[in-house]
């Protein structure tokens, strides 16, 4: 079942493209779209310590894996990023982003 | 978790705070180093040389640390394809903190050429935050 959800930007590793507080529509349910931004699950940090619920861009298939997938950020100055972490499962995206919905004014 | 009713934050960050990453961190390390060779030079206290020795082991070490995070950590895949020469340059300036460098002597010269490439990788840093 497809099912849509509001998310909120926090952090700029997708900058250019969603900045600090932008509200995205997002859709659960669907299978990862190579170049689309998704909602995702990092894994643990090296202390074994959950990461936050992140939204990254999937490129495609992990090249030595195809049933994982690839984690990239808009940003290349900053964020957490497949090179850091490796790809996740399938079950680790989420939701795909369908779009902007509403950006903070300034 | 998500829902179409209420918004759930969804994190765009680095695992640190964004902006910990800084080659000043090395470069305070490197005058540190240098710092320490021209007190050498105005001192035959053998106390204070053997001092000055251990600190200088263990502030050139801190470089390289420094300096290899930035590497590791920072530093990613299209920033070493933007700037191809980054591998070397990093090499290189741990060499010059190392037992051949600043390690090995007390030589306020090899001290400034390791600033000299601290500050390239500075520089290439510093474009990368404005990309």
């Amino acid at each position: 079942m497809i099912v849509p959800a509001l998310v909120r930007v926090r952090g700029r590793s997708m900058l250019p493209t969603y900045r600090e507080g932008d509200v995205l529509l997002v859709l659960r349910g669907l299978a990862p779209r190579p170049g689309r931004a998704h909602v995702v699950d990092l894994p643990p940090d090296a202390h074994g310590r959950p990461r936050p619920l992140a939204v990254k861009r999937v490129t495609g298939p992990d090249p030595d894996d195809p049933t994982r997938w690839w984690l990239d950020t808009d940003n290349p100055g900053e964020g957490v990023t497949s090179f850091d972490v490796g790809s996740v499962p399938r079950s680790a995206v989420r939701a795909v982003v369908l779009g902007l919905v509403r950006r903070p004014l300034g | 978790m998500l829902s179409p009713f209420r918004i759930t934050d969804v994190s765009a960050h680095c695992d640190l705070p964004c902006g910990v990453y800084d080659p000043a961190q090395a470069r305070i390390e490197a005058e540190s180093v240098k710092m320490i060779c021209q007190k050498v030079a105005d001192n035959d206290d053998p106390d204070f040389r053997t001092r000055a020795t251990i600190i200088k082991e263990q502030r050139s070490e801190l470089v390289k640390h420094h300096l290899w995070v930035l590497w590791t950590d920072y530093f990613k895949p299209p920033h070493f394809e933007k700037y191809p020469q980054l591998h070397v340059l990093v090499n290189e300036a741990t060499k010059l903190a190392g037992a051949a460098g600043t390690k090995g002597e007390f030589d306020e010269a090899k001290a400034d050429e390791l600033l000299a490439k601290i500050e390239e990788i500075s520089t290439i840093f510093w474009e990368t935050k404005k990309g």
